[in-house]
Formats: C-alpha cells, structure tokens, sequence
C-alpha cells in the first residue's frame, strides 16, 4: 500500500475520533490499519434494534482509488447481506464503478445504518430474503429479530 | 526633506493609505505623490471583440489600472487632488478614463475639502468589478494576444496562490500544485490526479478515467471521460496518454459489428475507417470523446434493391478493406485478398484459407526459411547463407534456419559438426531459384524430406500398380 493511501486512512480515522459517528465504534489497529473492526448498534428505529453488529472493513491497496470491502462478522438477516460465513455486501457506493475517490469509510458506514433502517429491496444479494421483506413483512421482521437474539446480543 | 512640514496632512494621508495598500508607490522625487496598480478583475468576465476580425474573447482578467495622484499645496481644503489614470496597453477607451478622473473631483466635493484618496480607490476597485460600467468593448486585434496572455497569466498566478483541500489526500494544497478541471471546475492535486488516471489506465479500465468528485456523475448521469489532451496538461506521461487513447480507440472498434479485421493471421489489424482514425498526436485529441459512448449503429451493407443483378458488382465496391496496419487489400465479404468488384464471393469464416491463400502459405512453407526468432519468411536472392533478418535483425542460417552468434556468425559453416551446413556458406550463391537441388536443414529441411518420401512413396505405389497389371 502507497504512503499516499496509509496517510489517508490515517486522515480518516482521526476525523472519525474528533467526530465520532453516532451509534457505531470503531476499533483501529495501528499494526494493521488497513483492516477495521467497526461495532454497530442496531438503529433504534429498526427491527436490528438491541443488536449489536461486527463489521470488518478492508481496505484496497488503492485505497480510495478502490472502495473498502464490507463484511458483516456478526450474522444478520438482511436482503442486503450475504447470508453465508462472509456476510459481504456489495451496493451502492461500495461497488468499483460508483465509488468515487473523495468518498469516506464514515459515508460507507451511514449507508450501512441506513440499510438497517430500510433494505434496498431493487439491490438485493438476497433474493429470497427480499421477496421475504416484500410480500410477507411480518415473516421477516420475526426472523429478523430471531436473528438479532442469536447471534447479535 | 528637512524643508517639508512633518505635519503636513497630505503625508499623513498618503502614509496611512500605504498602509491599507502596501503595494501604493510613493515617489521620492516628487513630493506628495503616490502611484498605485489596481487589479481589474470583472465578476463576468468582460467580452471583448477584437476588430476587424470580428473575435470575440471573455476576458476575466485585464492590465491593471495605473492611478498616479499628485496632491497640490492646497489639498485637501481648497483644493481636489490631481489625478491621472492609465493602461499598459492602452484598453480602457478615453470616455471612461474621464469619467473615473472625474468621480474624484465629485468625491472631493462630497467630503467637503476632507482626505478621500482611500474613498477614491475603494472606489475604482468596486468599479473594476463591472468593468467600469463597460459591458464590451472593442479593440484592435494587435492587443490579441497580449491580453489574452495577460488574462491567462493572471488566472494562472491567482490560482498558484490560493489553496485548495483536495478531497482525494483530504490535505491542503497550494494552488500551485493543484489542477482544475476543464469541463467541471472541480480542483484536486496533480499527484492524486496522476495516481488515480494511472492507476485507471494501467488496469485498462479507461471508463473511469472521469473527474474524480462526486458531484459528477452517479449511476444514472452519464459523465464524459477526459481527453487525451487534457490528461497530458495535468500531465499524465505521454505513454500512458498514448495507451488511454488507443483502448478507447480499441474498445469502441471492437463493439462495432461493421468492423472487419486483416485476414493475415501475423497481422489481425484492423479495416482502414474515416470513422475511427489512427491515433497520430494524443495532445491534439481534445475531443473529450464519447465522440463514441452513443452506441454505434452497424452500418450494414445496403441490401440491393431490384431485380437488376448487374449492379452486384459496382455495389460491390464497398466490399473492399484496406488494412490499416499492414496494407492489405482485401474483400470484406470473402476475406481474401481483393478481387476486384467483378468477383462474386461468399463470405467467410476468417480461421478458414481460400485455395489461393493456402498454396501460397504452402509456397511460402517450402520455399521460404524462416527467422527462428520472429518467424517472417524470407527467400535469398543472392549472397551468402549467413542472413540478417529484416524485421528484428537477428542472425540466421539460410540453410537450417539456426540462430547464429552476431559476433562470429560464420563459425556455424566451419564447423564439421553441422554436417547440413559444413563449408556451405556460399550455396545458393546466385539466390534461392526454388528448385529443389538444395538441401535443407531446419523445417524446411522436414518438408523437403517429407516430399521425397512422399514421392518415393507415390512412385513404389505406381511400381507396385503396374507389376500387378
């Protein structure tokens, strides 16, 4: 990884620390700061409420020429991740062609809580589990919620 | 100076000015006189028409407006001061030179006989910010290129100067190591601006070689990509400019169906088009293209109405293709090589030889030694076995198409070790008459013994045949 890139995480993660994003914690390895351990809370207005969710951000080697990689440690039953060993997301900002350099990991992880908020039911990596969410709500927040009490207490 | 009265006002007056605007000139020589520069730098940029050419230019940026003040023994009581007001060159017209000299005697008046220089020139730089109330002006067009210079220089400096926070290392930069980008406005430092477009372009991912903000573009908006032109200002080395502009010649090529490419398969160029010229100078492609991003309407050959057959061949003409890299000639339908527009001909897969094709490769195969490093067939027409390939300049054999040291290249033939080519360097002295008398080495060699079994082989059979009968 280029100085230019390791100076930018660097940036970032102080900006984070003068002004720490609601509701999240980010545990920041000077060794390996490539790779973020990021605590969500489940948003208190969603179904993941009383939740608490182990992201892993990992940062490209391009970094910000490349968007970080998103994986959810914690499982979660979300059409917008991956319901396997990965929990890997990939919408949005996240994927290679919309991301744009000036982009922050704080936007990333707003666009995460947001999607806890509200799925994107059109970008789905779960396609079951989004025509769960649409035709049958109550089936999903239940299991959702099942999940939550599992696997993110 | 002892001579001067210390009290005076009008050097307590021109002392505090200097202050505001250090840059304010006082002239030793003359007392109670000052000079200074005011920059003229309209909101909109003034549109300026340069006759009798009839060119009009928005000039953001003019020479600056020179202001001498001299301030007479009776200023500021009785008196107003003396003002003078010039360009270098000459732009500001005379009619506006006097109403400016003007506001000073007005602005005297209003103050009642007290200081208004620093009234004055705050005036003359709000006024500068409309131009002086001039909403164009006309010039000759021998001041063209001096304020143009001018205007762009200024731009230049003022910009060097600033400081921009580029969103890319989220650090302060100056001006000076910054770029602004032509189509957007949008500023970031030149070493992301490098890091990243190289980065692009080396992945060969040239779709994203676009502003980088996010203000531009998005899923849905379309944004063009930069030119060639721009991406060397920033500056992008040339190569990697030149490889920007050949994928994006490349890619758009390969997604148009009416694309045809060399039949030769060492070649594989493509059909010589208006629609996709070579690239010759990359600085020169300002076009910031998707000149091609609509996609491209295959432009099929026109079906050939009625039922007058005869015109087959002159619409025929379109069936030929030259191709651009190596000159080939060729038909477009059959992939041969051309025809001429008489010839009816089917259309062809590219992987299969015509007949003609075919036999020449086979001539080529037994009559041509190949260089053993790039293959080119070469037939001698005089000299000795020792050759220079024309196309890489490697040293071969003619004989067994060895390689051969470029130091001592003639040891191969005085070695008895190569029984082929032992004291053979000057068979064939006269050149190759194709004539088979000549023993070969190398592949042309196995082919020569491959036909004389294959003959001897024929001949036992009609031995064998005629025993019978």
């Amino acid at each position: 990884m280029s100085a230019g890139a390791k100076k930018r995480i660097m940036k970032e993660y102080t900006e984070c620390m003068n002004d720490p994003p609601t509701g999240m914690k980010i545990n920041f390895n000077e060794q390996n700061m490539t790779k973020w351990e990021v605590l969500v809370d489940g948003p208190e207005q969603s179904i993941y409420a009383g939740g608490h969710f182990k992201l892993e951000i990992n940062f490209p080697n391009e970094y910000p020429f490349k968007p970080p990689v998103v994986s959810f440690k914690t499982k979660i039953y979300h059409p917008n991740v991956s319901n396997d060993d990965k929990g890997s997301m990939c919408l949005g900002l996240l994927r290679a062609d919309e991301w744009k350099p000036p982009n922050k990991v704080v936007a990333v992880l707003r666009l995460i809580q947001t999607l806890l908020i509200e799925p994107n039911q059109d970008d789905a990596i779960e396609p079951s589990i989004a025509n769960e969410y649409k035709e049958n709500r109550k089936e999903f927040e239940k299991n959702a919620k099942d999940w939550v009490k599992r696997y993110a207490k | 100076m002892a001579g001067l009265d210390t009290e005076d006002e009008r050097k307590e007056e021109l002392e505090t000015l200097q202050s505001i605007y250090p840059e304010l000139d006082l002239d030793p020589a003359i007392p109670f006189a000052a000079r200074i520069e005011l920059l003229v730098a309209p909101s909109t940029p003034l549109p300026v028409t340069f006759a009798p050419e009839q060119d009009v230019q928005r000039l953001a940026y003019l020479p600056s407006l020179r202001l001498d003040i001299v301030l007479p023994a009776e200023y500021p009581a009785e008196a107003p001061p003396s003002v003078d007001i010039s360009t270098t060159p000459s732009w500001l017209p005379a009619t506006a030179i006097d109403s400016l000299r003007g506001e000073a005697k007005a602005l005297w008046e209003e103050y009642g006989g007290g200081q208004m220089l620093f009234a004055y020139v705050s005036y003359l730089q709000e006024a500068a910010d409309t131009a002086y109330g001039l909403a164009e002006l006309t010039l000759p067009s021998s001041l063209k290129l001096g304020l143009l210079a001018y205007s762009a220089r200024m731009k230049r400096e003022l910009f060097d100067k600033e400081t921009f926070d580029c969103e890319v290392c989220i650090e302060p930069k100056k001006g000076s190591a910054c770029y602004r980008m032509q189509r957007c406005n949008h500023v970031f430092c030149i070493a992301c601006l490098q890091d990243y477009y190289t980065n692009c372009i080396k992945e060969g991912d040239v779709d994203n070689v676009k502003c980088m903000s996010t203000e531009c573009g998005g899923p849905k908006k379309k944004v063009r990509l930069i030119s060639p032109k721009e991406l060397l200002q920033i500056p992008l080395p040339r190569e990697t400019v030149e490889r920007y502009a050949k994928i994006k010649r490349k890619k758009k090529m390969e997604a148009d169906p009416a694309i045809v490419y060399c039949p030769r398969s060492w070649c594989q160029g493509a059909m010589r088009t208006a629609k996709y010229p070579k690239i010759t100078d990359v600085s020169q492609m300002d076009d910031s293209d998707s000149e091609a991003d609509e996609p491209v309407e295959a432009s099929q050959p026109q079906p050939s109405t009625g039922p007058e057959k005869r015109r087959i061949g002159v619409a025929g003409m379109d069936r030929l293709a030259v191709c651009e890299d190596c000159k080939l000639a060729f038909c477009q339908i059959c992939l041969a090589s051309w025809h001429g527009d008489f010839v009816r001909c089917e259309p062809r897969d590219s992987s299969q030889l015509t007949e003609d094709d075919q036999a020449s490769l086979n001539y080529i195969m037994r009559n041509c030694s190949p260089c053993p490093t790039c293959a080119v067939p070469c037939q001698k027409s005089y000299g000795c076995n020792h050759m220079t390939c024309f196309q890489c300049k490697t040293h071969f054999c003619y004989l067994c198409a060895a390689w051969l040291s470029p130091d001592h290249p003639y040891g191969h033939f005085n070695d008895p070790k190569n029984k082929g080519c032992f004291q053979r360097l000057m068979d064939l002295a006269e050149g190759d008459m194709a004539q088979g008398d000549v023993q070969f080495g190398g592949r042309r060699g196995a082919e020569q013994i491959a036909d004389f079994w294959e003959a001897e082989a024929m001949r036992i059979q009609m031995e064998l045949n005629e025993r019978d009968s």
